[in-house]
């Protein structure tokens, strides 16, 4: 890098430009290629004088060998850069990429995306905005998967993996699948609703080369357990199965005899209807497990039957990861103890033991990377964790209820201030508390720099710092400012525009944030949309923010991915303005009652915006309103909106003038 | 483009514990924000805290089981003109059905849910929001999670 940027100091005019995307293009392809590029560079660079656009364009490598190359570029992100070189780059990456993340399936039609890429194996589609999780986007507001697969069906039908996130998948979709690809083997359907088991049925009864199925937290119409027997005696192929969200009980004898017939099965999670023996049955086919997630772990067992449930747990020397466990009774903690020296995850999501046999549990659980836990684990819990569990990457704690009606509190911030300290490796925390203070905050951003992920709900809306009834505003403070690679933050508690202030001058890596019940005034919307220079999300609910902070930052929503806002003070005429403004945003406004009839500045419920090539979308539901606008500026299909988080938007801009692109 | 000033910036203290409903939102510039933190509400809210579904489930459930320390849940029964009331484990029932029998019994006298009749005594129960409600409109597992106390009416009241 040192020796070309020397060259580079030399070199005049267009080329200096030309040369330091090539550079830095260069600098972040995976370093095996390293050598070949820069050798390229320094060829090329020797004789740049005489070099303009066009004979940079001529000096091009044979279409065979670049393609050699980009077939080298696994991530999406450099093969984004990758496509913005010229032409010749972009025909020759777009043929040879084959996993195709599409981060909003209304940002991009599904033919422009099966036109681009035909040799797509892989295509993953998130849907729903985030808030959806908490039951504040209403039913029927769309993200369907049908369209998409519909046009891979005709298209790309040599797809074979496709995962889901937040879409409306029905058994049409299910059926459409099952049809047209051939090869199809892995389907990953997370937080998606819409289908029934008999959509489950055709996937297993068609799907020869079956690698994957699994549902994680799908809303399912279970019509019973039956769907299991459609994976015909022929099939050995399953690598992984998670069926952990549905209701009815499948036939285990069938269940067994596709677990003996798995050889390569990993990952098997069961639902809660697969009692304990059943479970030991399982094990016994399948030692070679890495992941399992248990049925209901709550039944009468006798004492032979506990032995060999003890038996078949410990025979999994490969057991990296555990969940399920539900409503597992205290008595039955100990048949875990051997397999917790080898986890690195564990999700006590649904096990509600108190923090004694928590504690007896995790204390054995040296490389745990990974917890997922209820806050019935406590402070004192927290604590054993914090000095057991060195290697702890990510932690979340979950409400159990039990506090929002108690006062005597046994999980505080005291609990994540200890694993902030015991824990050097914590990098990823979600964690719901009643109430919190700004002292806990700075000091575990002080402990814990290296955060990327840092979520705290305070359940108490508006809750101060307890002891000094100040805001959250300084705690926040410290973390942004000490956890410099900061990528996804949640914010919570009473907090004024001031917190805002220090969110846009220090998160300069946020691409993510979360805020409710927060701020005073248009300010805090200001701030984070002028200051905050990655961010690509952001969701907002009940905060007292308006029109002119929106509008004023139009711009910066063309660079994001979306932006939520409900219960907030903008009014239709706003959005009506924004949505002409910005041809390139799709403005959704959500809400039950048609804006035209609210007075111009009364506020609308919720608000959409998400940037967009598609235009707006044709399947809305009666209750989104989206507002027509002008003549659009021709749009390219070249998917800009994926660009390069590596390069800066004027960057961008003039390789464009650089090399001309016709689309 | 101007921001309405009409508004008042939000302070912590202003906090309305009623959400305007939708007939009334319309005028209301003033917009409260709408997390009532101490009504009786709260517990009803689906969008807070955020937490999916599946766990927001197993919530109601911990409730549900907490109340009666795990297997009962009592309420008060009171039939109109008669000032002692009795006390019901809802837990001991499987439906309406069941309670129905029970309370008729309970009281020696011919009670039903729902529609009015001259002859019969109708149940009614108080939820948590305070509101008197006809029983048998909810399914009974919601019903036990909403129900606070139990009425006996005379049949000409409803």
């Amino acid at each position: 890098m040192g020796a070309s940027s020397t060259l580079l100091m030399v070199s005049h005019g267009h080329c200096l430009l030309c040369f330091s995307c090539l550079v830095t293009l260069i600098a972040h392809f995976e370093s095996h290629l390293k050598p070949f590029l820069f050798f390229l560079s320094i060829s090329l660079s020797l004789s740049f004088r005489r070099l303009s656009v066009s004979v940079l364009m001529g000096l091009r490598l044979p279409s065979k060998v670049l393609e050699h190359i980009i077939s080298f570029i696994d991530a999406n992100e450099d093969r984004n850069s990758v496509s913005l070189v010229c032409k010749s780059w972009f025909e020759t990456e777009r043929r040879t990429r084959r996993k195709v993340f599409v981060g909003n399936c209304y940002a991009v039609t599904p033919a422009a995306v099966a036109r681009r890429f035909p040799k797509m194996r892989s295509l993953t589609l998130k849907g729903k905005p985030h808030f959806a999780d908490y039951n504040l986007v209403p039913d029927g507001w769309g993200g369907y998967a049908w369209p998409w697969i519909e046009a891979m069906a005709a298209k790309t039908p040599s797809l074979e993996e496709v995962r889901l996130k937040r879409m409306v998948v029905t058994d049409e979709c299910l059926e459409k699948i099952a049809a047209s690809f051939k090869d199809f083997k892995v389907l990953v359907l997370t937080s998606c609703e819409g289908f029934s088991t008999d959509g489950l049925a055709a996937i297993a009864a068609t799907c020869r080369n079956l690698r994957e199925l699994e549902l994680r937290e799908c809303i399912v119409e279970d019509l019973g357990g039956d769907w299991l027997s459609y994976f015909p005696e022929t099939l050995t192929s399953l690598v992984s199965l998670d069926f952990s969200c549905l209701d009815s009980e499948v036939k285990l004898s069938d269940l067994e005899r596709l677990v003996s017939r798995s050889p390569n099965l990993k990952s098997l999670k069961l639902n809660r209807a697969v009692a304990l023996d059943g479970l030991e049955s399982l094990l016994r086919r399948a030692p070679q497990l890495v992941e399992l997630g248990t049925g209901s772990f709550s039944d009468d067992l006798d004492q032979e039957a506990l032995s060999k449930l003890a038996k078949a747990f410990a025979a999994l020397k490969q057991l990296k990861c555990l969940s399920g466990l539900w409503d597992v009774l205290p008595e039955y903690i100990p048949l875990l103890y051997s397999v917790c020296p080898r986890l690195t995850s564990l999700n006590l999501s649904y096990a509600t033991v108190q923090m004694p046999d928590l504690v007896d549990l995790l204390s054995r659980c040296s490389k745990l990377q990974k917890l997922w836990v209820m806050d019935l684990i406590e402070d004192k819990g927290l604590k054993a964790v914090a000095s057991c569990c060195k290697e702890l990457r990510e932690l979340r704690v979950f409400p159990s209820g039990a506090d929002l009606d108690e006062t005597d509190v046994a999980l505080t911030e005291q609990g994540l201030v200890s694993v902030s300290e015991g824990c050097p490796k914590l990098e990823s925390v979600l964690y719901f508390c009643v109430q919190f203070t700004n002292t806990a905050l700075v000091t575990i951003a002080r402990n814990r720099p290296n955060f990327r992920c840092f979520r705290l709900c305070v359940m108490e809306p508006f809750a101060p710092d307890y002891r000094t009834q100040k805001p959250l505003d300084e705690g926040f403070k410290a973390i942004v400012e000490r956890c410099k690679d900061l990528q996804r933050l949640s914010v919570s508690g009473l907090l004024t525009d001031k917190a805002f202030e220090y969110i846009g001058k220090h998160a300069k890596k946020l691409g993510m944030l979360s805020v409710a019940f927060a701020g005073d005034s248009d300010l805090m919307l200001h701030h984070l949309l002028s200051g905050c220079e990655s961010l690509k999300k952001l969701e907002i609910r009940d905060c007292p923010f308006g029109d002119a902070a929106l509008l004023e930052n139009a711009a910066k929503l063309e660079t994001m991915r979306s932006l939520w806002m409900s219960s907030c003070f903008v009014s239709f005429d706003a959005c009506k303005i924004l949505s002409q403004k910005m041809p390139r945003l799709n403005v959704e406004v959500i809400d039950e009652h048609p804006p035209e009839t609210r007075p111009e500045s009364s506020p609308v419920e919720r608000i959409y915006i998400y940037r967009t090539v598609a235009g707006p979308r044709l399947d809305m539901p009666e209750f989104v309103w989206t507002i027509h606008k002008t003549p659009e500026i021709g749009v390219s299909n070249l998917a800009i909106k994926h660009c390069c988080g590596r390069f800066t938007f004027h960057t961008l801009y003039l390789i464009s003038i650089l090399f001309p692109l016709r689309c | 483009m101007e921001i309405s000033n009409s508004y008042s910036p939000y302070s912590s203290s202003s906090v309305d514990s009623t959400k305007p409903s939708p007939s009334e939102s319309s005028v209301n510039l003033s917009l409260s924000l709408t997390f009532p933190s101490t009504s009786p509400q709260r517990e009803a809210r689906q969008d807070w805290p955020p937490i999916k579904p599946l766990l927001r489930d197993k919530l109601k459930g911990r409730r549900l089981l907490q109340r009666g320390g795990g297997t009962s849940f009592f309420v008060k029964v009171y039939m109109e003109g008669v000032p002692i009331g009795r006390k019901l484990d809802l837990c001991a029932f499987s439906g309406y059905e069941s309670l129905l029998e029970n309370l008729s019994h309970m009281f020696d006298t011919s009670i039903i849910c729902g529609n009015r009749d001259r002859k019969h005594h109708v149940l009614t129960y108080q939820d948590k929001d305070g509101d008197w409600m006809m029983v048998g409109d909810i399914p009974w597992d919601m019903f036990l999670e909403t129900v606070r106390r139990l009425k006996i009416t005379r049949p000409e009241r409803c």
